[in-house]
């Protein structure tokens, strides 16, 4: 148990490329740690994080443009990612192998989320739907229609109440799933939302824009509970720690700061990166946190508990 | 105004009269000097601020006269204009960014990519950066890198539909076919490499009117009349080939609106 934060480990070239997004699950069935990263060199590449070290596991082939969103399923046995290519590949985490591929059209795939049940996974379409595919079936199920534009991020709530999505023009989105219906749109940036998260308990909603700010919401009165300001430029990534108290931004200023939840305050900066920051998770019990970005390099810090 | 410090270090042996004397003198100097309107202490310090402000000044000056150059058609002293700018203001990426373009539009293939990547240094977030670097990759010939460059723009902005349909979609088939021609010439060589070192050739035979020799001579004959069509033959890849996969539109090469107005200005 680490009492300060400090980066713990660097895996350098991960990949060919910029590393565009990665992911950190946990299997049900062993309890093993598994890392996910997709990269603009077309690879998915999965890694077994133990003894305080990364080992590649599995390069997935087969996507023919950069990945952009890659997601695991709560159980830790299916990965889903997505590509440039429009396609959403789901891929078996123990053999390695591809199990579906399915083509959501021009444009159509962007950011990937399981749902809490692992049973569908939601992406954003240029037309402001958010399009849900059944894992099982491989095929679109429904949609529901924000009327906006171009969804760029994706969030289910813990609890399977609510999906949210942030657009490129800003604007927010939250959707009751039980009934599909609309409940919030909230004006909250002036600026693409990249990057979009809901706290453990589903209270809170945080959003990541271009213009540099993090915003908190309480998702039931849908109210404005903070703004942060601290990046010097693009908020590329949130992401929310499991024990409810921190979360954790990336950004294109190179930098990964930590936020306590309670005060708003930044408790850390990692100025480790070369580059952009694109992508940044805690793991399932939040005492690491992974970042990777264009420097192809992957980062795992501690975090004290 | 703060004075001169000699009163402080007035010793006593100077007499009086040589103190007065001097004083006089060295107001009269002070005086002359407001009146010059001179005033060197600060002098130097004030020059800078007034050039580093000139330079921003003029190198919006003459960005904008490079733009209206370069939307007449006079590219090369549009060039000259922004060379001048970039000369004031260095760290300026849309200068790099314009000239790249005006420098494709000339075929200037080599330092228009150089510009652009300098462009995409300074401001990596600005996707129409990465979309003229393509641009220009594409025009070296450099199709891969160029489909990476498209990719990155799109990355960051994915609303734009030229970029997906007219740039990413042309260079993908550009890659497509350079690829198939690459195939093709291997299979050229490998088709030509038999036919020099035919198997059959390897080994004296005993009896010249066996079949054996027969059928050797016509599967020679076969080969070469293989070598000689895939020769004769064009590479023609199959257009559907990259848009199965990315689903384009259109099977042209883009006649398109960015194409018309190639140099963009920038307000950037």
């Amino acid at each position: 148990m680490s009492t300060q934060y400090s980066i713990l480990f660097k895996q350098e070239h991960a990949h060919d490329d910029a590393i565009w997004t990665a992911a950190w699950g946990k299997s049900e069935k062993d309890g093993s740690e598994t890392i996910i990263t997709g990269s603009l060199d077309d690879m998915v590449k999965i890694w077994k994080w133990s003894d305080e070290k990364l080992e590649l596991q599995w390069t997935l082939e087969g996507h023919q443009l950069g990945v952009v969103s890659v997601d695991i399923s709560h159980n830790g046995a299916i990965a889903a990612s997505s590509s440039l290519d429009a396609h959403i590949r789901l891929w078996d985490l123990e053999s390695g192998k591809q199990i579906k591929s399915m083509d959501a059209g021009p444009i159509d795939a962007w950011s990937v989320a399981f749902s809490p049940d692992s049973k569908y996974i939601a992406t954003g379409s240029h037309l402001g739907k958010v399009n849900i595919f059944g894992v099982e079936s491989g095929k679109k199920e429904y949609s529901l229609d924000t009327r906006g534009k171009f969804i760029l991020s994706i969030a289910y709530s813990p609890d399977g109440k609510y999906l949210a999505s942030g657009a490129i023009d800003g604007i927010i989105n939250i959707f009751d799933i039980a009934t599909g219906k609309l409940l919030h749109t909230l004006e909250g940036h002036a600026m693409p939302i990249r990057s979009l998260t809901f706290s453990p308990d589903s209270q809170l909603l945080v959003t990541a824009s271009d213009d540099g700010y993090i915003k908190i919401y309480d998702v039931q009165h849908a109210n404005l509970a903070g703004t942060l300001s601290g990046h010097a430029s693009w908020v590329l990534n949130v992401a929310f720690s499991p024990d409810n108290t921190h979360f954790v931004s990336s950004s294109s200023d190179k930098s990964v700061k930590v936020w306590e939840a309670s005060t708003r305050a930044c408790v850390n900066t990692f100025f480790d990166h070369q580059d952009q920051v694109w992508s940044v998770k805690y793991n399932s019990t939040g005492s690491k946190i992974i970042s990777a970005g264009d420097d192809r390099a992957i980062h795992i810090y501690d975090c004290p508990m | 105004m703060a004075s001169f410090g000699w009163k402080r270090k007035i010793g006593e042996k100077v007499s009086k009269a040589a103190v007065q004397q001097f004083e006089a003198e060295s107001e009269k100097v002070e005086k002359d000097a407001e009146l010059e309107g001179v005033d060197w202490l600060h002098a130097i310090k004030r020059r800078r601020e007034v050039l580093l402000e000139d330079c921003t000044a003029k190198s919006k000056r003459l960005k904008e006269e490079g733009t209206l150059l370069a939307e007449q058609g006079r590219h090369w002293e549009a060039v000259k204009k922004w060379d001048e700018a970039i000369q004031l203001t260095p760290e300026e990426a849309s200068l790099y960014e314009m000239k790249s373009q005006v420098l494709t539009t000339l075929q200037e293939v080599f330092p228009a990519v150089q510009a652009a990547e300098t462009a995409v240094k300074l401001r990596p977030v600005w996707w129409e950066a990465w979309q003229t670097l393509g641009r220009a990759q594409l025009s070296l010939g450099e199709v891969d890198l160029a489909v990476r460059s498209f990719q990155v723009a799109l990355h960051l902005h994915p609303l734009d539909r030229p970029l997906w349909e007219e740039d990413l979609s042309w260079a993908l088939r550009l890659r497509e076919q350079k690829r198939a021609a690459q195939q093709k010439a291997a299979q050229e060589e490998e088709a030509q490499k038999l036919l020099h070192e035919a198997p059959e050739l390897q080994r004296d035979y005993e009896d010249f009117e066996s079949d054996e020799v027969i059928a050797a001579c016509t599967a020679m004959a076969e080969r070469q009349k293989r070598c000689e069509s895939l020769m004769r033959t064009a590479v023609v890849v199959d257009t559907q080939g990259v848009a199965v996969e990315m689903a384009v539109g259109d099977n042209d090469r883009p006649a398109s609106s960015s194409e018309s107005v190639l140099v963009k200005a920038r307000a950037l």
